[in-house]
């Protein structure tokens, strides 16, 4: 025995809030830092710290981080112990659940060859193995409940500044550190569970094979493998109810508090001119050109009090003549009509010149193009001497041409 | 159409820009039984009646040639104040909400940096918050004064909560899930 039990506890009972004052501070020790933890906690009696000191690592309660090293932790099976005393758990990580799993299922392979071989030395030490593994599991499992259970509460009631971004970051951290991982492990077609089927069946077998004589103890571990399997599913189905809402609302305030942060960082850096989609727009609808009642009121009092008057009478006359435009345009149409009836006419521009001595050159020669083109009439171009044709403003100068109807 | 209640007084707020929420009876019980009614009347006219997530009401703001002074203030003194009560541990919402307020204990010229930040915007000491900001923060209901000094936020404070989320989402914290869109789903949470 390397320490007497009743001086431990006799020292521990002495000296129980400096204890605590170690397991709480957790992290390495150096013989100064050790020496304040023990003057600000003080034992029941008069021992000097630098006695107090020594006893601490005469009963390796304290023991050096690696040999001959300044630096000291709690030892881990007193930080356990203390974690029990003082109701504080540490985790069970994933890997150690999966560690636990693979034990199991070693413990199985090893139980079935057992077994098959009706050895039953070794069913013994395999049943031995699975008891203790699965109580290992069961414990562990309630200190992983009473640690999430204890930071979920530390998160509501903590008092010191830390930021809320910070917060999400560490629940973010045991949601995916610790609960959801194990959530995968423990269902009920995880990993664990197969594992809990195959020794359920296994320890069947060797009670119906009569290799293990303890039948309550058998009877015992079945129960205790479904109720470690229904109560591990249960803590971290637990677990995550407890954190999902803390996990909720922190996220919600992280993202709120990062989206201000960058806005006001947007700011800093780049200053007003490019902060428009950092501001909440604000609805500002303002009448423009509308007119007051008291103008609606004067505009209706005209209205109504507005005297009748007749319509204005238009004047309206035929013009003496018409106009020159229209009398052309009238001569120029009536001209195949005219014309018709003195076909063939063997000389056109002349019969132009005769009939109407009045008209001009512009006159006479766009007559001469209407008819020399119209559908109902064949101009015939003749090898005649040229003649001159006089006009009103002018002569022209042409052979003759022949207009024949169609 | 013709007999939608308190229409000539919800209009006259809205159109100021201010956000009608429980405190604002008996239109905004009248808004929220008959919404679909007063939003086609005002889409009429070409105005976009909003019906926040968090239950009240604003018209939408159309994009402004020129942006009004007052709204980088709001933006900043709100910024300021989430930045304030992130650093202080507690959830936003229960720290703005949760509690009435002091102008003369507000954060916002505890640090140099809000100091500078508020600068920019014009705002250079506690008189020019309560002026300058608060007041016009009254005046669309985002505050309520409940003394000479003192004042609580109201619901419509979460178009800056929505805001924050909006900007936060374009990258996404540790461990928050995004969709194909890019936006994050925690935007539009109830």
């Amino acid at each position: 025995m390397r320490i007497n039990p009743q001086r431990f506890f006799n020292f521990c009972a002495d000296h129980a809030a400096l204890l605590r004052a170690l397991g709480t501070h957790g992290a390495e020790f150096s013989e100064a830092e050790a020496t304040h933890l023990i003057r600000a906690n003080p034992g029941l009696g008069e021992e000097l710290p630098e006695t107090t000191w020594r006893r601490l690592r005469e009963m390796q309660i304290l023991v050096p981080t690696e040999p001959g090293s300044e630096l000291f932790v709690t030892a881990e099976p007193v930080a356990r112990l203390l974690n029990y005393l003082f109701n504080e758990a540490n985790p069970a990580t994933p890997e150690i659940i999966r560690g636990y799993v693979a034990s199991l299922e070693t413990a199985a392979r090893q139980l079935a060859r057992a077994l098959d071989d009706e050895d039953v030395q070794r069913v013994h030490l395999a049943f031995e193995e699975i008891s203790q593994t699965l109580h290992r599991i069961y414990g562990d499992l309630n200190e992983t409940q009473t640690a999430i259970l204890a930071e979920v509460t530390r998160y509501k009631t903590e008092r010191s500044r830390v930021s809320v971004r910070d917060k999400y970051r560490r629940i973010v951290h045991w949601m995916e550190r610790y609960v959801e991982p194990m959530i995968e492990i423990v269902r009920a077609d995880g990993p664990l569970r197969a594992a809990f089927d195959e020794i359920e069946g296994l320890l069947r077998r060797t009670r119906d094979e009569a290799l293990f004589n303890d039948h309550p103890a058998l009877a015992r571990n079945v129960r205790f493998l479904r109720l470690v399997g229904a109560h591990a599913l249960r803590v971290f189905t637990q677990c995550r109810k407890e954190i999902q809402p803390l996990y909720e609302s922190l996220r919600r305030s992280s993202f709120i508090a990062e989206g201000a942060a960058r806005a006001l960082e947007q700011l800093q850096v780049e200053g007003l001119s490019k902060w428009d989609k950092y501001l909440m727009g604000i609805a500002a609808w303002r009448y423009q050109n509308v007119p007051s009642d008291a103008a609606i009121l004067a505009t209706l009092r005209r209205i109504i009090e507005f005297p009748p008057e007749p319509p204005p009478i238009l004047e309206l006359k035929i013009e003496e003549e018409a106009p020159g435009a229209l009398a052309r345009l009238r001569w120029l149409e009536s001209l195949p009509d005219l014309v018709g009836e003195k076909l063939p006419v063997s000389d056109l521009l002349e019969w132009l010149v005769r009939n109407f001595p009045e008209r001009d050159t512009s006159d006479v020669l766009a007559g001469f193009s209407i008819l020399v083109f119209h559908r109902n009439f064949n101009a015939i171009f003749t090898d005649r001497d040229p003649r001159t044709y006089n006009m009103a403003d002018g002569e022209i100068k042409a052979s003759p041409l022949t207009l024949i109807s169609v | 159409m013709s007999t939608l209640p308190h229409l000539t007084s919800i209009f006259e707020r809205l159109r100021r820009g201010y956000h009608l929420a429980p405190d604002d009876e008996p239109e905004f019980s009248k808004l929220r039984e008959r919404f679909d009614e007063y939003a086609a009347y005002f889409a009429a006219l070409g105005l976009i009646l909003v019906r926040h997530e968090r239950e009240f009401f604003y018209f939408e703001p159309e994009n402004p040639e020129t942006v009004p002074d007052t709204l980088p203030r709001i933006a900043v003194f709100s910024y300021i104040m989430i930045d304030y009560a992130a650093n202080q541990g507690r959830p936003i919402e229960d720290f703005i909400f949760g509690q009435n307020f002091l102008v003369t204990a507000l954060p916002h010229f505890t640090l140099d940096r809000y100091t500078a930040l508020l600068r920019q915007v014009e705002v250079h000491n506690m008189s020019d918050l309560e002026t300058l900001v608060l007041n016009h923060m009254q005046r669309i209901g985002w505050i309520k004064w409940l003394g000479d000094e003192e004042f609580k936020f109201l619901r419509p404070f979460h178009r800056v909560f929505s805001k924050c989320i909006e900007l936060a989402s374009q990258t996404p914290l540790p461990g928050e899930p995004v969709s194909a869109n890019g936006q994050n789903p925690i935007n539009g949470q109830s």
